[in-house]
């Protein structure tokens, strides 16, 4: 990372900068939202309800009075009017000549303001003193209509009790949306820390693997969630990424070793054929020959490294087609029968009918030719090998090839696949101790892999064999 | 025969060129795709050898314009990418063989003669001759002083191409490749006991060997 000047900007600690708190927050906003806007609701619901039931008793009541008025006159509706004053109803009632002077009433003058004939609502407050003194002011609200006679009368009533019950309620709500936002924010504070435990972790990998520590690994807590499953992910690409360049860096030394011996043979013979022509004597030609041969060797080796790098570095092999995997193997088995038979080999073949697999044809056909190679070179006189093409229960295609030779042993059977691996008693046979890596480079590039276990087991001097089979999924 | 070397390795050229010379051919070079594509339109040419990586023009560009300007000249594609990708491509573009760099020169002489070779029988044939030996195409039969041989269909397959070759020396990985149609190269020699299995009946009981070793180089049926 080049170096920069150092941020002067206002950044917000660590922990408000997660993804997971920001999601918090974001949720937290729309929780929030829809909140308030229930709390609103909740509001104009009963707030508004107090009204209206609040209004409704008024009507009523002026209802009354005018139907009283209406049917006795005005000196039996002054008459109620003192009465129910006096009394100790809820209303407030004040009658007033058409010129707005007070006739009877509890209130002094109207406080209607502006008055046009039509009935009209008013909303006002009352003030009272209590025993003590204290005065407190009560919200109210009127009606005031104009009767036949012209004289005016006003009915409201105290809404004190109603909107008292309307402030707990905000005050509730208020409350509710507080809490609310508080515990949402724990909770993401919370949510965000044991998420960023769980990447600091990953981080922490990936930091030193930058830093070329290739052992490290993240830890994997057993909670099998998703983290769980990205840091075994990430271990296993490591795993992978390790034994890779372990192989590459393995295959350099050891590309090194192999090409050495038989380029210092090279050059040997050629020094000496160079001297014996100067001298006069001894068969150049001879020297010229087995150097052409050694030169083949060596680029035998190298095309053969080459391939699998090539696999390697592809991750998967190319131009892979449906293809009958009997045909292809039917084809390499009729290549190899004289070679069988040339050696007193007993050659057997069985294939399944109908299976289909899909691969590199070509490479393929190459795996199973070195497979044959190998099983031919290793298997003495009068031994047998088989080669067997069958679908395995679990849908994969197998190529496998056995023979009575003398086997891997266990321990070895992991190593033979590595490049350039010759197990001592195979020193003296030709061959560049690449054949089953590149098998196995074969297998992989296709998804599929080597296995190697024993063959048939010792029959006399025989044995105990080895199987090695070439899986690869189904297609 | 004329050949038309293309390839801008010039040591390698030269080397080609010499060897190829002494073998009797009249060779001409070319040092980029330009100079091919002028020496290929200028001059009659039997064989080309064309690297496939070159500066100016590679030898795939090179093969499709002389391609589509009508030139049938067989062309031998030298490279040093040996993939099936890689040998398709050269092929589509017109390439009559692909030899993958390094090779032997031997594989280069024999694969220039059989492409030159290839253009002379260019009409169909149903039945080839070879001294006395006769194939019957159709029937699927072979014949030598008038008896019958009885071969498998590989056996078949090896004995036509080498009739379609008699008298040219014919790599082991020429016959993988035309033969098999294989194109890695197996560690042990499998295709000298395909040959020996051939030479055991079209030889034994004859006067007369017609299929020969050549050493460091293969085999060639002599008539």
């Amino acid at each position: 990372m080049p170096d920069e000047a150092p941020a002067r900007r206002f950044r917000l600690p660590r922990i408000f900068r997660t993804t997971p708190f920001r999601l918090t927050v974001l949720f937290l906003a729309l929780f929030a939202s829809a909140a308030l806007a229930l709390l609103a609701y909740i509001y104009v619901a009963t707030a508004g309800e107090a009204r209206r039931r609040t209004d409704a008793e008024i009507n009523r009541e002026m209802h009354g009075l005018v139907s009283a008025y209406d049917q006795a006159g005005l000196s039996a509706l002054n008459q109620a009017v003192i009465e129910r004053a006096a009394g100790e109803g809820a209303f407030l009632y004040l009658l007033m000549t058409p010129d707005q002077k007070r006739i009877s009433g509890s209130i002094p003058y109207s406080p209607v303001d502006k008055f046009d004939g039509q009935p009209t609502w008013t909303t006002f407050s009352v003030t009272d003193v209590d025993a003590q003194g204290h005065t407190f002011k009560h919200p109210a609200r009127g009606l005031q209509e104009r009767l036949a006679g012209g004289q005016l009368l006003f009915v409201g009533a105290d809404v004190g009790e109603d909107e008292a019950y309307v402030v707990q309620v905000v005050r509730a709500l208020w409350g509710a949306g507080a809490l609310i936002v508080v515990l949402g924010l724990c909770g993401g504070l919370l949510m965000s820390r044991n998420v960023s435990r769980s990447m600091a972790s990953l981080t922490a990998v990936v930091d030193a693997v930058r830093n070329g520590d290739l052992g490290a690994r993240a830890h994997v807590r057993g909670a099998r969630d998703e983290f769980d499953e990205l840091s075994a992910g990430v271990n296993e690409m490591l795993d992978r990424l390790e034994r890779s360049m372990a192989g590459h860096r393995h295959a350099g030394d050891a590309i090194a070793h192999d090409l050495r011996s038989p380029l210092t043979r090279l050059r040997a013979r050629l020094e000496v054929a160079y001297l014996d022509v100067e001298a006069g004597k001894g068969d150049p030609e001879q020297a010229l020959a087995q150097a052409l041969e050694d030169t083949d060797g060596v680029l035998k080796t190298f095309a053969a490294v080459l391939a699998i790098a090539r696999l390697q570095a592809a991750g998967t092999a190319p131009n892979q087609v449906l293809f009958d995997p009997c045909e292809l193997a039917a084809n390499i088995a009729e290549l190899y029968e004289p070679l069988c038979e040339d050696k007193g080999l007993e050659f057997d073949a069985e294939f399944a009918k109908g299976l289909q697999a899909r691969g590199n044809e070509e490479f393929l056909s190459q795996a199973l030719a070195n497979l044959l190679d190998n099983a031919i070179k290793y298997t003495p006189a009068g031994g047998a090998i088989m080669l067997r093409v069958r679908r395995r229960s679990s849908g994969e295609v197998e190529f496998s090839v056995t023979d009575t030779g003398p086997g891997v042993p266990e321990a070895d059977r992991e190593r033979v696949v590595q490049r350039f691996v010759r197990l001592e008693n195979s020193r003296n046979e030709p061959g560049s101790g690449l054949g089953l890596s590149l098998v196995a480079a074969v297998a992989e590039a296709h998804g599929g892999r080597l296995e190697i276990a024993e063959g048939p087991g010792k029959v006399g001097e025989m044995g105990p064999g080895l199987r090695v089979a070439l899986v690869l999924p189904r297609a | 025969m004329r050949i038309l070397i293309v390839e801008d390795d010039l040591e390698a050229a030269e080397a080609m060129e010499r060897g190829l010379s002494e073998a009797g051919n009249a060779c001409v070079r070319a040092a980029d795709g330009e100079a091919g594509l002028t020496a290929a339109r200028d001059g009659e040419f039997d064989v080309m050898i064309v690297d496939r990586m070159m500066p100016k023009m590679n030898g795939v560009q090179l093969v499709e314009s002389l391609r589509r300007e009508g030139d049938q000249t067989p062309v031998l594609f030298l490279s040093a990418l040996g993939e099936v990708g890689d040998r398709v491509t050269g092929l589509q573009a017109g390439g009559d063989d692909y030899l993958v760099k390094p090779y032997a020169f031997a594989e280069l002489i024999a694969r220039v003669e059989a492409l030159a070779r290839r253009r002379e029988t260019g009409s169909v044939h149903t039945l080839l001759r070879v001294g006395e030996l006769e194939m019957d195409l159709i029937g699927r039969t072979v014949h030598r002083q008038g008896k019958e041989i009885d071969l498998q269909p590989r056996e078949f397959q090896l004995l036509e191409f080498m009739m379609r070759h008699a008298g040219q020396s014919v790599t082991r990985t020429m016959l993988l490749e035309k033969v098999w149609e294989y194109h890695f190269d197996p560690q042990t020699n499998v295709i000298d006991v395909h040959i020996s299995r051939l030479r055991s009946k079209i030889d034994k009981g004859f006067d007369r060997p017609m299929l020969q070793t050549v050493r460091g180089a293969g085999y060639r049926l002599d008539a």
